[in-house]
Parts: structure tokens; sequence; C-alpha cells
């Protein structure tokens, strides 16, 4: 029962932390049709610049949180000024091509950064110890993934909020229905993929953090990681916000759970799944289920006309 | 009627190959020259072109499902993965790691191409089930999930990190792995895999060129335009895009079975996002939907490295790069070219060509 509840916690705070990224994918595709794998690649810059500065520079770590996910929410507007507003109406698939481009592009220049050794982020309390963690009844909790699943939970409710209530957030939802029609309604649909693309950043910069966060450290294959994300936008449908939570809940337990259950699973099914498994699993659950609901859980079902 | 190359008086001549003289007699310039290579170029050159030419044969896999029959793919890397370990356990020789029976290459070829082809007609109903960007997703899933495969299955691909030797070389009992002398010259490994490498780009070049004119080449296009009047127009969507990944997988296949012969060895962790996403860059870069755009993007690709280092050079820097080094700068420009490409020219390095064809064709008259 431990192992279990240890199991679901773990899966559920990397739930949250997919779900951030997810949100950005959802955000994007919704707003502006364009299918992000930027996504990834903004997360470890993010997480890239808040180590630069709290450890290399000797920034205070609050400070340096800020600044790098104020930054990572500035290049994903930089990249859509620059690279995506050219492509507006272009085929979906072109456009996804071009931020498979940028990823390479952002990657590689983090990489050269990086180099061989991890990275760590600073440590936000060092009274707590290195990232410590506490023990309820056998349970142990990392302060760092409370931390994700409180940010996710508050970020999430500030862009609730934020879609029903402010006019910028109305101005995206009409968007997102239709940008034609926004537009002649006096919508500044430009200024609207700009803000799109900045949200999107910030979330992936938040996300990027709590990935490579503590002992996790930042490696040149944290994206891999932030890519996860991925998977859980396609469970949950391609644009639904709901659906991206959902679908990365169930990709964060999925992971959790073959985490700590793959040696019983393995006895049960007789063959051995291979290490690392668990980081694979996710994608074996997104292809299951899109064979059975190709939409996706929450998604709409595309009308299509001859 | 030969001053005006672009009047067809009936439908055959049309869809013909090479629908003037004029092409032929190039081709047929290319042809002898390709064979000549080896005996005149140095073998750092035959082992570019040879590469050259096997990864235009994977993305010509590449652009069959994608460019042809609009089915996006971004896992194609996974099929050259197949058609590699097919060869490498078949071709390859055993040790107390990994398995292999020291096959001719007249088995372990076609074998190899034919194993990923039926791994590609297994997938193919999940495109007949999933479209656009959802089978995307599902063929990124792919390479997860085949790269896991490829690192776990240590017996047949000696685990991440270690990798295991490819096929050796022995073609009808002959063994190619010393090299034969010739006359003068010493054909060494690498200039067979040459020669087998051309042949088998020459064959499969006209391949795609007749799929692209047949029934099925047609009727890939109209389910790429549009799938439902496609089936309203009677084509089986769920056989052609069956056909469509078979063959695709199959080009792929025999790409990778000769691929890692040329170094030798193959490690798992090479087949591994970058490089299924490497040809679908090639095929943008290239030219989607064209037979010469993928060996251009091909070529392209394998002499960026080249051209990087040998501009380096000229600047002073060498082997130091000025902020990056050589690897890094190929990647960065490789990410810009991919960028570039898809806003300015989507017709890629074809469109380059065919524009520039058409502007001397005109000469002197720029309309």
């Amino acid at each position: 029962m431990t192992i279990f509840l240890q199991a679901t916690f773990e899966g559920l705070s990397l739930g949250a932390i997919y779900s951030l990224v997810a949100i950005g994918f959802v955000l994007i595709y919704k707003a502006t049709d364009v299918l992000s794998f930027a996504q990834p690649a903004l997360a470890v810059v993010g997480a890239g610049i808040i180590s630069g500065l709290a450890v290399d520079r000797g920034v205070p770590f609050w400070l340096a949180l800020i600044i790098g996910i104020v930054f990572t929410g500035l290049i994903g507007l930089l990249v859509e000024r620059t690279f995506l507003r050219p492509m507006v109406g272009e085929p979906v698939f072109s456009v996804a091509i071009l931020t498979i481009g940028i990823d390479i592009l952002l990657r590689t220049i983090l990489n050269k950064w990086i180099g061989i050794d991890p990275r760590y982020l600073g440590d936000p309390f060092p009274s707590f110890g290195n990232f410590g963690s506490f023990d309820v009844s056998g349970v142990t909790l990392k302060y760092l993934e409370i931390a994700a699943l409180i940010t996710a939970l508050v970020l999430i409710g500030i862009l609730g909020v934020f879609f029903k209530r402010s006019k910028y957030g109305i101005a995206m939802r009409a968007t997102s229905f239709d940008q034609e029609a926004a537009l002649a309604q006096g919508i500044n649909v430009g200024r609207v993929f700009g803000l799109v693309w900045l949200i999107a950043g910030i979330l992936a910069g938040f996300s990027g953090f709590f990935i490579t966060g503590g002992f996790n450290t930042l490696t040149q294959a944290s994206f891999v990681s932030a890519l996860r994300a991925l998977p859980a936008v396609v469970i949950g449908g391609l644009d639904s916000i709901a659906g991206a939570v959902v679908g990365s809940l169930i990709i964060g337990l999925t992971q959790g759970y073959i985490a700590y259950y793959q040696l019983p699973l393995e006895s049960i099914v007789g063959f051995t799944l291979g290490s690392g498994f668990s980081l694979i699993a996710p994608y074996l659950v997104m292809f299951i289920i899109l064979l059975i609901k190709p939409d996706g859980l929450f998604g709409t079902k595309e009308v299509e006309r001859v | 009627m030969k001053k005006r190359p672009d009047l067809y008086t009936n439908y055959r001549n049309e869809s013909s190959i090479f629908p003037t003289t004029f092409q032929k007699f190039w081709f047929g310039l290319l042809l002898v020259s390709s064979f000549a290579a080896p005996f005149i170029l140095s073998s750092y050159w035959v082992l570019l072109i040879t590469t050259s030419l096997l990864i235009a044969i994977a993305s010509w896999g590449l652009n069959v499902v994608s460019g042809y029959a609009g089915q996006v793919n971004l896992g194609h890397g996974v099929f050259v993965g197949i058609g590699t370990y097919v060869s490498s356990v078949l071709g390859g020789v055993a040790t107390t790691s990994v398995i292999g029976y020291e096959l001719d290459m007249i088995i372990w070829l076609p074998l190899s191409g034919l194993a990923a082809t039926l791994i590609g007609i297994i997938l193919s109903p999940v495109s007949a089930r999933l479209k656009g960007l959802n089978l995307g997703l599902v063929t990124l899933a792919l390479v997860f999930i085949g790269s896991h495969f490829f690192s776990n299955l240590k017996f047949i691909t000696g685990g991440a990190g270690l990798g295991r030797k490819a096929a050796k070389l022995t073609f009808m009992g002959i063994d190619l792995e010393a090299g034969i002398t010739v006359g003068n010259f010493i054909l060494e490994k690498n200039d067979f895999i040459y020669f087998f490498s051309l042949i088998l780009c020459i064959l499969l070049g006209l391949g795609v060129k007749n799929i692209t004119r047949s029934k099925i080449g047609r009727a890939f296009s109209a389910i790429r335009d549009r799938d439902i009047a496609a089936e309203a127009l009677g084509i089986n969507l769920f056989k052609y895009k069956m056909y469509a990944f078979g063959i695709s997988s199959f080009y792929g296949g025999i790409a990778g079975s000769l691929l890692f012969t040329l170094s030798g060895g193959v490690e798992p962790g090479s087949f591994s996002l970058l490089y299924s996403i490497t040809f679908v860059a090639i095929v943008i870069i290239g030219g989607v939907g064209t037979v010469l755009g993928p060996l251009f993007g091909a070529f392209f690709f394998t002499m960026l490295p080249g051209i990087i280092q040998a501009l380096l050079h000229a600047f002073g820097v060498g082997d130091a790069g000025f902020i990056f080094n050589p690897a890094e700068i190929e990647r960065i420009v490789f990410a810009f070219f991919i960028i570039f490409f898809l806003i300015f020219e989507p017709r890629g390095m074809w469109g380059i060509w065919f524009r520039l064809r058409n502007y001397f064709k005109a000469w002197p008259f720029s309309y």
C-alpha cells in the first residue's frame, strides 16, 4: 500500500509537471493552429537560464527563477514573431516541421552550454536541506514534487480565470474559434498569437524548472522528459485544455506505477520489458488510446467536407 | 517537333521517364561517370557519395509515404534500423554477446528490406485509423518504442553504448571484405558497397519514378490531396495506405542494411529521434513529392559537414570553430535550412533547380 501511495504521489506530481507543458501545446494549437514541437526545447532553455544565473552567476535563486521563466516566455514570443508569423495559413504539418527546426536550433545552442556534466538549478530553501523530503506514514514526499503540484494547480486556476474574465482571454477564445471572424470583430489576432506563445513559454519555463530541479539535474537528455507531455496532449485531444490536464495525469500515473511495479508486471507477463520501460509506457498508452479514440479522450471530432 | 521539348502529342510521351533526348544523354553520362567514380575519386569522396546514395534511397522511401501518399511519418529511422539489424543478424559474425549467421549478401539484402516491409505493413492499419497530425504523433511514439527495443534486445543489437558489428560483405560466395585487385586498381570494401549502392539507387530511383506514373502513384496523390474524395472515387484507402507504408519501409530497410556496413559497426543510439527527423528534413530541403528532390537533399545533408569544414579552414579557424565546434555549427545550419526552406522555398532544392532550368530553357527571354 505504501508503494502504491508513493507511486500515485510521484505519478501525480509528474502529471502536474507534464500538464504545464501540455497546456502550452494546447493553447498554441487552439489559437494558432500550430503543433509546436519546440515546447520541450523551451522548457530546457528556461531551466538553462535559471541554472546559469543561480549557480554560475550567483544570482539569488528566486530572482533567477523569475528571470528564467520570463525569458523563456520572451523566447517563445520571439520565435512566434520571427519564424512562425510568415507561416500563418500554411499547412499544419509544414509548420509542425518548422518547429522541429526551431527545436534543433535551441537545443544545439543549449547543449553546447550544458556540456557533459549535469547542471544543478540551485536550491530555494537551503535550510530544508538540498531539495529535501519528509515522510508521511512511510511515503516519501519531496518538497519539489509538492511544489510542482501546487504550482500547477495555481497556474491552471489563474489561466482558467484569465480565459473566463479578462479581455484578452476572451479574445483568445474567439481566435481559437475562428481566426478570421475574430479579426473581423476587431480582435488583434497577431497580438493574441504573440500572447499565446508568451504564456506557453512561461508555462514551459515553469515545467523546465520542475523537470530539471533538485537532483534531477539538467542534462542534454532532459528535453526527452518534457517531450513526454506530447503523448499527454494527444491522449486528451489536441484542442482540449481539460483533456491536456487529464492526459498528463494519465501519463504521469502510468509512468509512476510502471516505475514501481515493473518487476511484478514482468513476472505476470513472463518476459522482461527492458530497462527504462516506464519512460516509453506513455507512448504505448497513447498508441492504444488513439487507436480506440482517434481524436483523443476530449478532443472535438473534426468535421470534414469534400 | 524537335524544337519544342514541352510539346507532347500523346500521353505515353508525356509520362515517359526521360521525355527528351537531352535528358537521356545527360542521364547516360551521369551513369557512366558514376560507375567510373571509384577509379578516379579518393576513398573519402567514395565514402561520402555512397552515404549520400543510401540516404537518398531511405529518403525516397519517406517521400513515397509522406510526399506522395501524404501520410505523415516521423519514425522512418526505425525502419532503417530494422533493415540494419536484420542484415547484421543474417550477415554478421556471431560473438559471445550477439547472434549472427554470416549469410551471403544475396540473402540478407532483400530480406532486410522485406523484414522492414513486413513491420511497415503491420503498422499501416494505424494510418487508416488516424490521419494528419495524430498520425505524425503516433509515428513519433514509434521512434521511442523502436529505440527501446533496439537498446534492450541485446542479443541482436549488442545493447546501448556497445553496439555490434554490421553485416559482412560476401557476395555470391566471394568475400569482398578484404578487397579485390582489378588490373592496377585495388577495389576496396567501400568501393564494392559504392557499386551496390549505385545499382540499388538507380533501380529504386527508377522504381519511385515508375510508382509516380502508375495507377498506384495516382492513387497516392489522390489520397494525399483529399482522402475522402479519393475514397469516393473508389480508391481503397486501407489498401493503398498499406502499399505506401510497405514500399516506404522497404526502401528504408534496404538503405539501412548497407548504410552501416560502411563504418562496419552499429550502435542502437544511432536511431534516435534526430535520426528520424533528419529524413523528414532531407525530404523537405530536397523537395517534397519529387523524385530528384530527396537525392539533392541527401547529397546536401551528407556533404554539409564537409562544406562547413572547408569553410572553417578557409576562415583559418580549422577544427576549433568560432564559438561552436563544427558538428554544432552543422546542426545549427541544418536547423536554419529546415526553417528557411519551409518559409521561403517550400518546394525545396528541387524548386530552385526547376526555376533555374526554366530560366535557362527560355534564355535569353526571362518569361
